[in-house]
């Protein structure tokens, strides 16, 4: 087993059977999947949890972690071993497979039941500082051969207030920005000195931001007739009940036929059965079944 | 361009009145059904009519909905109600009811005497399956228990199941002795031998 040593001591790495026990037990608890070239951020980031628990072994802090001795250590580990960066254009695999492939779908199907004038609504849950709706707007306006027909609102909510603050502004460093094109750059954002740009006031008014908490219903009920939810890398931090309840409020923020993005180490599948997977040519989308509360 | 700007949505609203939706869980409409089941989350006057209608509820998706708000109750005599209906004869709720439950620990655990020892061993099954996922210190003690004690080899299957992911070496000896109990079990004999090296058993 592997004893913790002082930070001014050499670091001791996680013995291969610590490793993969820890590996399961994080898998089983998050969906978060670790390989082995992960090892050396895993061993790294268990022994800050370790260091930050008091305990005295891996041994001791991993027992009081899955017999749920010290419930706070989960969030610990969760915080410590999930990455909470953002910027934009992250995993655009997933707006690949929105423009390719699911808008084109919710067209056609609005087309089938008469709702083609309708703009298209798409809401991300949670927004945080504003890359990932302002992500899909760039993608949107400067990709989406059908922008200039077809009207898209954009709806954005956080729980937590000072991030809206901060999305609405719309300034961005460098690290936020470094996937952006730059003839993107250059159309749509203004430098304001010191790597800083702050994005182009059309496309935040564009962008209706609120405050809400997905786990709570009655917020969660004046989101509807979305056709499209961005719900990445929330929902492994939910406790069961919430992860269910989360999921009923996505769902019912769904027009029947829509479509949810979760991040791409989650799986609702773990949560709730009431979603129909949807292997899309980019990868895995859920989709609110067609029809009633049911397919 | 057609990005457009519509009034925000969202935002707090008022609650509908708990007597509406404990009206509409029998709409026609299984989604008004699903609303009203997640409309009446906090409201605990509502559990027995939440309950009875998990035993009506035809619509999965509504019938989640209606387990998800029980859910919410991590309370021992919601968690018995919940219990009952592991041995229904639909799979499908059976399964739901599986999900809720591994979110009640507070409820569930004081039921776990009772349902290690049920005598319908598809109920002990579908109970390590709970303890699976169950967030509670109590569930590998319970399911030590199981496989030391119980007499059905799916059962015994079924808990070790639970318990290896997070078994270590302090558990070799319950493997060995459930080996030995079941030696006449191939697929018992083959689950436990290719476990024990990760234990530090013997190989």
């Amino acid at each position: 087993m592997t004893t913790v040593t002082p930070e001014t001591e050499q670091q001791p790495t996680l013995s291969d059977a610590d490793f993969h026990r820890f590996r399961e037990y994080f898998y089983r608890r998050t969906g978060i999947q670790f390989t082995a070239s992960k090892r050396y951020f895993v061993d790294k980031r268990v022994h800050a949890c370790i260091r930050a628990s008091g305990e005295q072994s891996f041994a001791a802090w991993f027992a009081a972690l899955r017999l749920g001795l010290r419930p706070e250590l989960v969030q610990q580990a969760i915080n410590q071993l999930t990455v909470n960066e953002t910027y934009f254009l992250r995993e655009d695999y997933q707006f690949d497979s929105l423009l390719r492939s699911v808008l084109p779908r919710v067209l056609a199907a609005r087309k089938r039941v008469g709702l083609a004038d309708e703009p298209v609504r798409i809401l991300s849950l949670p927004c945080s500082t504003g890359e990932e709706p302002y992500s899909i707007a760039l993608r949107l306006l400067e990709e989406w051969p059908l922008i200039d027909d077809v009207d898209v609102e954009l709806h954005a909510g956080d729980i937590d207030s000072a991030v809206l603050h901060h999305a609405r502004q719309g300034v961005y460093g460098a690290r936020s920005l470094q996937r952006v094109p730059e003839p993107w750059l250059r159309r749509h954002f203004t430098p304001l000195g010191e790597g800083h740009h702050q994005l182009s006031a059309d496309i935040r008014a564009a962008v209706s931001f609120s405050q809400i908490n997905v786990t709570d219903s009655d917020q969660m009920r004046g989101l509807h007739r979305f056709d499209v939810v961005f719900c990445r890398n929330m929902l492994i931090y939910f406790d069961e009940v919430s992860s269910r309840r989360a999921a009923e409020n996505l769902y019912g923020a769904l027009r029947p036929g829509g479509y949810l993005f979760l991040g791409h180490s989650e799986s609702m599948s773990r949560i709730s059965p009431i979603f129909t997977p949807c292997r899309l040519p980019e990868g895995l989308v859920y989709q609110r079944p067609s029809h009633g509360a049911t397919a | 361009m057609a990005l457009v700007r519509r009034p925000q949505t969202g935002g707090p609203e008022s609650p509908p009145d708990p007597a509406v939706l404990l009206a509409a869980l029998a709409d026609a409409d299984a989604d008004r059904r699903r609303l009203a089941a997640v409309g009446l989350g906090g409201v605990a006057e509502a559990i027995p009519a939440l309950l009875a209608r998990l035993s009506v509820e035809d619509d999965p998706v509504a019938r989640d909905a209606v387990l998800t708000t029980l859910a919410g109750y991590d309370r021992v005599d919601v968690a018995a109600e919940l219990a009952t209906h592991l041995r229904s004869e639909d799979a499908a709720l059976r399964t739901a009811v599986v999900e809720a439950l591994t979110a009640m620990p507070e409820g569930l655990v004081p039921l776990l005497p009772k349902l290690v020892v049920d005598p319908d061993h598809d109920v002990r099954i579908l109970t390590a399956m709970i303890l699976a996922d169950l967030p509670s210190p109590a569930a590998v003690p319970w399911l030590v228990e199981m496989i030391s004690a119980d007499r059905h080899p799916n059962v015994v299957a079924a808990a070790l199941d639970a318990l290896l992911p997070v078994a270590g070496a302090e558990h070799v000896a319950l493997l060995e002795h459930a080996r030995d109990r079941f030696a006449d079990d191939p697929f018992l004999r083959f689950t436990i031998d290719a476990a024990l090296p990760a234990l530090g058993g013997p190989r």
